[in-house]
């Protein structure tokens, strides 16, 4: 019988040195240094929360040498960072976690010190971006039990085929959270074209309510939302809306919630005029309201 | 049988043969005993262990064929954290060596020893890195293998194993649940042979101003 013990650990070294070469440090904190990966040519995309100043950016390559690094933008939401600086690293396969499946072995690789490091584990869970506390736009959360070593933020997590699902963030309870790739890319092209992350803002709080039996009959949902407050000088408030209404519909997309909401404010509807449909006094009615652009810090 | 099935056949079988050289250390009397692991370094009776888990008297030494006998304290180095005791046996089984200087990173690896007192609890995972500048360490020049596997008290002094089954560390430390520290093999060849003159052989002469009896 072959040693298929031995086989499985050189495999998974060769697959940590084969990658470990498109992972760098990242030194923009005061504590530890933390890793990101490079993304493209001269792009190295990390986790935003490793990214404490915007200046002073530096990154350790795989061959020792140390760079001076521009932040070229970051999001909070998505909690991803995209640096430049002039490297020419190999640029490793990123893939989307549609192919990845519970139980598939990963490894998760970081570079807070000079040398590559490695830990080992499951995919647990592939979770949606509903699941999520609200505010955090990802399409899908990977859910490991890798380790996350001190520094390994911004890492790379890489399947058994070496392909890149995504770079690693903070565990929080235990478990480690992968952005994966398919959010990375839109963070990281939005950013690279306009050095942030634009949303659409209407300035409405509001929550979600349990439509009465008669709306549902009308319009086919069970929820809507019920406006709580209205931001002075808002789009919300130029458009008319009112505290007490119930918001149906944003541009066409019914609304169940305030994540449907939050989803339905992609930057391409930022300045247009859409149609918003809400119940007021037991009535349908339909505004149009201009939407604004969401200010981030 | 799939490749997991052949896994874990190829994993028990190592983790059978490697516990034979594993043994329990006992210390202390009545109620204050303490317990840990050790490592049989030599058939005839060196066994390697950490500092830490010899600081009482009345050391003895459980067998993996259930013998229990007196152990000698000949070497202890507290900075290293390694130590070495004598027994009074000979033909006892012993693990191959292996090279803790060129562990990958990302192999895999695991660490037998007594967990809580549990006899032979083994644990497995994979080199996070090695050296002497690992972030989570103190930057005093001693070398460490980061590992990420579940070491518990009890483990200290146990072997550490690569994917072949050779010694490659002694357990030694966790700084979490998930990641544990071992020092490695080449470092205690260099602790024998600094304390004792062991390069292969266990000698009997050991250099009395490095020996400490407790």
């Amino acid at each position: 019988m072959p040693d298929v013990l031995q086989n499985l650990s050189d495999e998974l070294a060769a697959l940590t040195e084969q990658v470990s070469v498109s992972v760098v440090r990242v030194e923009a904190r005061r504590r530890l240094p933390a890793s990101g990966t490079v993304w493209d040519k001269g792009v190295v995309v990390t986790a935003n929360h490793v990214v404490e100043r915007d200046d002073d950016i530096h990154i350790g390559l795989p061959d020792g040498n140390r760079l001076s690094a521009k932040l070229v933008g970051r999001d909070p939401l998505s909690d991803i960072a995209v640096l430049r600086a002039e490297f020419d690293l190999p640029v490793p396969l990123w893939t989307t976690p549609e192919t990845a499946r519970v139980g598939q072995l990963v490894l998760a690789l970081g570079r807070p010190s000079r040398h590559i490091m490695a830990t080992l584990g499951v995919i647990s869970a592939l979770e949606t971006g509903d699941q999520l506390p609200r505010g955090i736009q990802v399409d899908h959360f990977l859910q490991t039990d890798v380790v996350m070593y001190p520094g390994f933020s911004g890492g790379a997590l890489i399947s058994a085929n070496g392909r890149v699902l995504g770079i690693n963030t903070s565990a929080m309870r235990g478990i480690s959270l992968t952005i994966p790739t398919s959010t990375i890319r839109r963070v990281v092209e939005a950013l690279l074209k306009h050095g942030k992350i634009q949303r659409g803002y209407l300035g409405v709080g509001a929550q979600a309510i349990k439509l009465s039996p008669a709306i549902t009959a009308k319009v086919g949902q069970s929820y809507g939302l019920l406006v709580a407050s209205v931001e002075p000088d808002s789009p919300a408030e130029q458009g008319g809306v009112l505290i007490g209404d119930i918001l149906l519909r944003f541009n066409e997309m019914a609304l169940s919630s305030p994540e449907d909401l939050l989803r339905g404010l992609q930057s391409d509807c930022i300045s247009k005029t859409v149609p918003i449909v809400i119940v007021r006094g037991g009535e349908l009615q339909t505004l149009q309201v201009t939407v604004g652009e969401r200010l981030m810090r | 049988m799939s490749i997991l099935e052949q896994v874990n056949e190829r994993l028990s079988s190592l983790a059978a043969e490697a516990r034979r050289s594993l043994v329990r250390i006992l210390s202390g009397r009545a109620w204050r005993q303490g317990s840990g692991s050790g490592t049989i370094w030599h058939s005839d009776g060196l066994i390697v262990t950490n500092a830490h888990v010899v600081e009482r008297s009345a050391l003895r030494v459980v067998l993996h064929d259930g013998r229990e006998l007196a152990a000698e304290l000949i070497a202890a180095d507290k900075h290293l954290d390694l130590a070495a005791l004598r027994i009074e046996a000979s033909g006892l089984p012993t693990v191959v060596l292996g090279n803790s200087k060129q562990l990958r990173v990302g192999s895999w690896v695991f660490a037998l020893g007594f967990p809580y007192g549990v006899d032979s609890g083994l644990t497995g995972g994979v080199v996070i890195g090695s050296g002497a500048d690992l972030p989570e360490m103190p930057a005093n020049g001693r070398e460490w293998l980061a590992l990420s596997l579940h070491l518990r008290p009890g483990h200290s002094g146990g072997m550490l194993l690569d994917a072949a089954g050779k010694l490659i560390g002694i357990n030694t430390l966790i700084t979490g649940p998930d990641v544990g520290f071992a020092i490695p093999v080449h470092v205690v060849k260099r602790f024998l042979k600094a304390q004792l003159g062991v390069t292969e052989a266990p000698s009997r002469t050991a250099r009395p101003d490095s020996v400490v009896i407790l």
